[in-house]
């Protein structure tokens, strides 16, 4: 900025500051940006996937220069942390300019502006004071407010519209860094996790992506979860009922869908995914007297006991999701829920006896029919479990600010434009006559104002013909080069 | 005396052209007339599609028309058939909108739809509003292109996935189209700035036998298979989808020979440039009177080589190199290839029609000051629609995964699209570019848009899988 141009920190401040370095800068970054979406990153790949796509040596290589993971690397931060700077540098370095522009409008045009300015009019007047006020009304009648400026003996006139325009760029780049600083502040104290709960289930360990757990100060309790399908199968909506309990308390309940998150104390909720959970809810049974007698409608977790009468309980004592029976044995093949089967326990306590009752009825070991009970199972409820996505992101709100900041700066920039018109009365000393110089300018879209320009004079024209002084003020000069 | 007859000859054939398209047009609703009387359905998308195909394949016959003859009354009919096939477009994304229950925008079928849509109504505002005519030579293709597209894409109603539930994608897809097209309009805007510029006819042959050969390399690099086969992604009939063998691995099938026509072709493609090289290299004109003979050359075997790859990919049984038996595929299964093939022969006829009939056009279009600042005006419209884009759809991110960035490709490249346009506007406010400079920016940052919008999808994986 100040200072002699010949001394370092000066040309290294130039240089920060140049659009040209901004260009460097800005080209490094869309090059470097586009290795990492061609390269496998490591965040969003398996790692077997890795070590399919690239040799030992070459994932090394990669690993080591962190081109399989471009986007947390120190040099892509680095290089965008350069591009903050020079964008603060680039303004700072062209503000005041802006600034004095704005803060002091430039309301009399010297001779030297007037020459070169375009476009401009020289329209002939009877007096100064009929010209200025016919120029006046004609701007009023535009939506301009213009203004007089008093000079040691007479006045001009000048009217603006919109000043605001010529700092809207440093809108846009003070936006630009406010969503810079949001991501910077959610990579530093941000994380993303998942929760799992199953139905009933309360809890507060979120796994975060690293594998390490982070404990919430409050838990979440999961009531209820679902999902809908379309007809064809295909799912349709998830949603939980959550609540937050803190201090056995319950402080919030929301149901959430996948797009409509819970929020509470800076900490997201999102629903991801929803599934069986291997594990059973309830079994439900009918159970009637083999002597005859009414039946019984009841449902039985896991371990649960139940008196079916005075004398007779009924156990819920195995459950298997995938069994193979052999031997008198019965074996779980896998956890999927393939081919269940369920192992219940009737005692009686007055005659001490224990009946193993199957579902499905396994050959030689179920004694379902010498059961004091005829049991028939209706119903197995699975329980489910629903998946969230737990996020704490402080830094979100600067970037929404900074978007929200950026498109009315855009806005500005590219829609909004300073008008500036100047009305000048000037005096032939040689000939004695009066005429009225207009000027005007614009910061862009010049082709658009020329022809506003001239609705002007079309407009001061008419008013002059008006004015009750103007029978001679008429004739119109136009000035050479316009 | 000359120029009168050759005049009065122009408007005969002016009038036998729009006669001729007319009479085509007639007849192909008239096909599809009995066709919908044999069926009975009558207002489906299928056929308010095919209307609109035919409305813009006369008006795209028409623009062309117009282009080379440069006779006014064309423009009139073509903006009119436009404009009907525009209603019939407008007429089947309603439709499909009334049978999904949702803005369609949730596939690459329903978002071609509705590009096409904003397209043709883009084509229309130019014209009229600015008066760039031609622009239709140039849009009128693309949308063909698109229609055709469509046609053979998947055409059935899906059910929205949960995380496409949501009004910000909406916002999300209808700002990227806008902005698409937008960029799109630039694009034009800034090639037909480089004819005012009387850029060198030359310099055009380079650039569109680079993107033909660009087109050929890519199929022949990617797809060639020993002893010349063609390899294919599979494609089943019945679920209308692409067959896999396991969880994103796609089943190829092979076509024997067509690989070494596509390996001709891209040699013969490829002359043109050989020629315009030595032309430059040894300083001697005659070498472009070669590569332009060349040019036709290449048409003729991009032709055949589309014709061949249309009649055999269309449907047929092939062996697989992964696994035994024979397996069908279908031209919806490629739809890239398909579309560079017939970019490719557009590509070449436009290039022809800049050869011939360069002072007509340089004679049609606006001057290059004008062009220079409209192309300026319609990027300064695209930004603002690629940051809404680029927002509204970290604001749905956000809202689905947690995450308003990720760093997927998709996002990676929309930002990078965005940084390019950001480049261009800094050069040309703040350094004063102008004219050429400014012109190639636009036309890389178009390049760098198709890439995100197709070479995305299709090359990179990501989280945007949807479409």
């Amino acid at each position: 900025m100040a200072g002699d141009s010949r001394t370092i920190p000066h040309r290294v401040w130039r240089t920060i500051a140049s659009i040209q370095t901004g260009v460097v800068l800005l080209i490094l970054v869309v090059i470097l940006a586009a290795v990492g979406t061609i390269v496998l990153q490591r965040p969003v790949t398996d790692p077997d996937e890795m070590q399919r796509a690239y040799s030992p040596a070459a994932l090394r290589i990669l690993d080591k220069v962190g081109l399989t993971d471009v986007f947390h690397s120190w040099w892509f931060l680095g290089l965008v942390l350069l591009v903050s700077i020079s964008i603060v540098a680039a303004s700072i370095d062209r503000f005041p300019n802006s600034w004095r522009y704005y803060s002091r409008p430039y309301k009399y045009p010297d001779e030297g502006f007037r020459r070169a300015s375009h476009p401009q009019k020289l329209l002939a007047v009877a007096d100064e004071e009929s010209g200025l006020v016919a120029a006046e009304r004609a701007l009023h009648s535009l939506g301009y407010k213009p203004e007089r400026v008093v000079h040691e003996n007479n006045f001009s006139v000048f009217a603006e519209r919109s000043r605001i325009s010529e700092l809207a760029v440093y809108i846009v780049h003070a936006s630009l860094l406010l969503i810079f600083f949001g991501t910077v502040v959610d990579g530093i104290w941000g994380w993303r996790g998942t929760l799992n709960l199953n139905e009933g289930q309360t809890s507060n360990i979120v796994e975060l992506r690293d594998g390490t757990t982070r404990t919430l100060p409050f838990a979440i309790r999961c009531d209820a979860a679902g999902q809908e399908n379309y007809k064809d199968g295909t799912p349709k909506k998830w949603w939980s009922k959550l609540a937050v309990v803190r201090d056995g308390r319950d402080l919030l309940k929301k149901e959430i869908v996948v797009n409509d998150p819970l929020f509470y104390s800076g900490v997201r909720f999102y629903q991801s995914s929803y599934g069986p959970n291997g594990k059973v809810d309830k079994l439900m049974l009918v159970a009637a007297p083999s002597k005859g007698g009414e039946k019984r409608e009841l449902g039985l977790a896991v371990n649960d006991t139940v008196p079916l009468d005075a004398d007779t309980t009924v156990r819920f004592a195995e459950f298997f999701p995938d069994y193979a029976a052999q031997d008198g044995h019965v074996y779980r093949k896998s956890n999927d829920l393939e081919n269940p089967a369920a192992h219940l326990i009737v005692t009686s306590k007055s005659s001490g006896k224990e009946f193993d009752v199957w579902f499905p009825e396994i050959e030689g070991i179920a004694d379902n029919s010498k059961a004091p009970y005829f049991l028939e199972a209706t119903d197995l409820k699975m329980g489910y479990f629903t998946g969230l996505q737990v996020s704490h992101e402080p830094g979100q709100w600067g970037v929404w600010a900074g978007v929200v900041l950026m498109v009315v700066g855009l806005a500005f920039v590219f829609y909004v434009v300073h008008v500036r018109i100047w009305v000048v009365p000037v005096l032939d000393l040689q000939t004695g006559k009066h005429s009225l110089w207009i000027g005007g300018s614009v910061n862009r879209n010049r082709d658009a104002f020329e022809e506003r320009f001239d609705t002007l004079v079309a407009k001061v024209k008419e008013e002059l013909k008006t004015m009750p002084t103007a029978s001679r003020g008429e004739k119109v000069a136009v000035v050479a080069g316009n | 005396m000359a120029r009168a007859k050759a005049e009065a000859q122009q408007t005969t054939t002016g009038m036998t052209l729009i006669v001729m398209v007319g009479l085509a047009i007639v007849f192909l609703l008239f096909m599809a007339f009995l066709n919908v009387v044999k069926s009975g359905n009558v207002l489906n998308e299928t056929n308010l599609l095919f209307a609109a195909l035919i409305f813009y394949a006369g008006a795209g016959a028409l623009y062309l028309g117009f282009g080379v003859t440069g006779v006014e009354s064309y423009v009139k009919f073509a903006s009119l058939a436009t404009s009907a096939g525009l209603v019939a477009n407008t007429a089947a994304i309603a439709h499909r909108w009334y049978e999904a229950g949702h803005p369609p925008f949730s596939s690459v079928y329903e978002m071609l739809l509705s590009f096409v849509w904003t397209l043709a109504v883009l084509t229309l505002v130019v014209e009229k509003k600015y008066g760039v005519r031609v622009i239709g030579t140039v849009t009128m293709p693309v949308a063909i292109v698109g229609v055709v597209l469509m046609q053979l894409l998947r055409t059935e109603v899906h059910p929205l996935v949960p995380a496409l539930q949501s009004t910000w994608l909406h916002v999300h897809v209808t700002l990227a189209m806008l902005a698409y097209a937008a960029c799109a309009l630039s694009f034009a805007l800034a090639t037909m700035f480089l004819i005012q510029d009387k850029m060198k006819t030359e310099t055009f042959l380079a650039i569109t036998s680079s993107c033909t050969v660009a087109i050929y390399a890519a199929v022949v690099l990617t797809r060639f298979e020993k002893w010349g086969g063609l390899s294919l992604v599979a494609w089943n009939p019945d679920s209308k989808s692409e067959v896999f063998i396991s969880k994103g691995v796609r089943l190829f099938v092979d076509i024997p020979d067509l690989g070494w026509l596509m390996t001709l072709a891209l040699l013969v493609v490829a002359s043109p440039l050989v020629f315009y090289a030595l032309s430059r290299w040894k300083k001697d004109d005659s070498f472009l009177t070669l590569a332009n003979r060349a040019v036709f050359l290449s048409i003729l075997l991009q032709v055949m080589a589309l014709s061949m790859f249309l009649v055999r990919a269309h449907d047929g049984r092939y062996s697989s190199l992964d696994a035994d038996g024979l397996f069908p595929t279908s031209l919806a299964a490629s739809p890239f290839i398909l579309s560079g093939l017939v970019g490719g022969v557009f590509i070449s006829l436009l290039y022809l029609l800049l050869l011939w009939r360069r002072p007509d056009l340089e004679r049609l279009l606006p001057s290059s000051d004008n062009l220079d600042r409209i192309t300026y005006k319609t990027i300064s419209l695209a930004f603002p629609l690629l940051t809404l884009m680029i927002a509204s759809g970290a604001y749905w991110a956000n809202q689905t995964w947690g995450s308003y960035w990720s760093w997927d490709p998709k996002e990676t490249w929309a930002a990078i699209t965005w940084l390019v346009y950001a480049g261009y506007l800094h050069m040309r406010i703040t350094r004063g570019w102008r004219g050429r400079r400014a012109a190639y920016f636009a036309i890389l940052g178009f390049i760098v848009v198709m890439f995100t919008f197709f070479g995305v999808t299709y090359l990179l994986p990501g989280l945007h899988s949807y479409a």
